[in-house]
């Protein structure tokens, strides 16, 4: 390894709260932001009054129209970049990458767009709603924000997106081609054209989500943004940064089988290559904050594959399943649950996984259910997307 | 019905992100920073919401925003 990269700064907005102090609060006590409104599966969305206040006294005039895609952005990398004492400095200028995670592009702007096109048969569009909604406008948006002229781009890999993005800009700062690196990701899908469309492919949950419970139904739709400011361990010492923990390892894996369903070699195959990229050992008791989503399939295959790597010695582990309080993030989910993971082992509490109604014996694993102290130092923090692109990232306490 | 200056100058705000209170009458489009995507943002809410055409390359950035104003209202009685 070339050199450690540490977490200087961190960020999120979802159905939880507007930023990481006010989404661990409600976490560790073991609330949740599901809600469900009149005929539509159950959601979790973000108040629009958060937005507001995060993005407050900024001047984003020269970005144009905001998809709620980039507000969600620029939120979290306002809250990480504040915390990381970055703003102004030197190095956001040229050393510094900025690498986001998203599912799909802006959503909203899309529908909106679409809904004059064939409801009102207009003939022309909002101009931005292409700049709007590209996939790309929120690394753009940062990027504009900070002042950043180094490398970049948005990448996307479904719901292993913000992790994807993570991991690679870990690598680069390994690498040495930057000394910074803004990354995490994003999604804005609560949209009626994207709901309709989860609600079609048949995985969202009618009740709640209840990730490894017996009765969970599928998975509950959330939205928002999570940024980490990363930094060569060197930098951030030089530079007298507050270090709030290091992210050690990453692995990534594609099943190359099927579109949406799940495959525990190819979880697996990411997850020992995770711990291989830390140096961590298998039985170093740690937090593992799964991909648990509450579908039926995906959660029976992470338990087995998690069974199938930690062995017996996974007891010794905690596994916690966030998505029951936030809901999926999509692109934006590794991102939320690595921050939310960081916290919890620097709170020494384990959140509960919500809803869990009984046992399901396809999924023994041991869930914290209750807020549970832990004395982790380390996080496995796992991503499974559609299409079997599979992510995971170990992440440890400042020594 | 005749368009008011206020709802012109509510437009410009919200497409173009400037405080409101900065649209004074004498100000130029120039030196609001009101570019060309912005022209085009502000042409299509107003003729959305108000039934005309405005050709943004009709605009001339030195007009000021009750020239712009004025100009406006002329398309809408013309429409």
């Amino acid at each position: 390894m070339s050199c450690r990269v540490v977490i200087t700064g961190m960020g999120c907005i979802s159905g939880l709260g507007r930023n990481l102090a006010d989404s661990w609060s409600r976490l560790a006590q073991g609330e949740g932001a599901i809600q469900s409104e009149d005929g539509a599966e159950p959601a979790a969305a973000v108040a629009p009054e958060w937005l507001d206040a995060a993005l407050a006294g900024r001047d984003l005039r020269a970005l144009g129209k905001l998809d709620p895609l980039s507000a969600f952005a620029l939120a979290s990398a306002i809250e990480a970049v504040e915390q990381a004492g970055l703003f102004g400095h030197p190095v956001l200028s040229e050393r510094t990458a900025i690498l986001l995670g998203c599912g799909s592009g802006g959503n909203t702007t899309i529908d909106t767009a679409y809904e004059r096109l064939y409801a009102r048969r207009a003939a022309r569009v909002h101009p931005q709603t292409i700049p709007s909604s590209m996939i790309s406008a929120p690394a753009s948006h940062v990027g504009m924000l900070l002042g950043a002229h180094g490398p970049t781009f948005v990448l996307s890999s479904a719901c292993a997106s913000s992790a994807h993005a993570l991991g690679e800009a870990m690598h680069m700062i390994r690498a040495g081609r930057v000394e910074v690196a803004i990354a995490g990701g994003a999604e804005a899908c609560l949209n009626p054209g994207s709901r309709v469309a989860w609600s079609s492919l048949g995985v969202l949950a009618p009740d709640t989500c209840r990730p490894f419970s017996a009765g969970r139904k599928g998975l509950v739709l959330g939205e928002g943004a999570a940024v980490l400011v990363l930094e060569s361990a060197d930098h951030a010492e030089a530079r007298g940064a507050t270090v709030l923990g290091e992210l050690a390892g990453y692995g990534a894996s594609a099943d190359a089988g099927h579109i949406t369903a799940p495959d525990r070699a190819g979880i697996e195959a990411a997850i020992r290559a995770a711990h291989g990229d830390a140096g961590l050992a298998f039985d170093e008791p740690a937090l593992i904050s799964s991909h648990g989503t509450g579908t039926a399939l995906n959660d029976a295959a992470e338990a087995a594959a998690l069974r199938s790597v930690y062995g017996d010695g996974l007891d010794a582990h905690t596994v916690i399943a966030t998505k029951s309080a936030h809901g999926h993030l999509i692109g934006g989910a590794g991102a939320i649950e690595f921050v939310i993971g960081m916290k919890a082992l620097a709170a020494g509490i384990a959140p509960p996984v919500l809803n869990y109604s009984a046992p399901d014996p396809a999924c023994e694993l041991p869930l914290a259910l209750e807020p549970t102290p832990v004395t982790h130092r380390t996080l496995v923090s796992n991503s499974f997307a559609f299409g079997g692109l599979n992510a995971v990232l170990v992440g440890r306490l400042a020594a | 019905m005749a368009v008011s200056a206020e709802a012109i100058t509510a437009v410009i705000a919200a497409e173009s992100g400037l405080d409101e209170a900065r649209l004074t009458p004498d100000a130029t489009l120039k030196d609001l920073d009101i570019g060309s995507l912005d022209m085009a943002s502000v042409a299509f809410e107003l003729e959305d919401r108000f039934g005309f055409e405005l050709d943004p390359e009709n605009i001339d950035p030195e007009f000021t925003i009750a020239e712009f104003v004025a100009y406006v209202q002329s398309l809408k009685r013309a429409a």
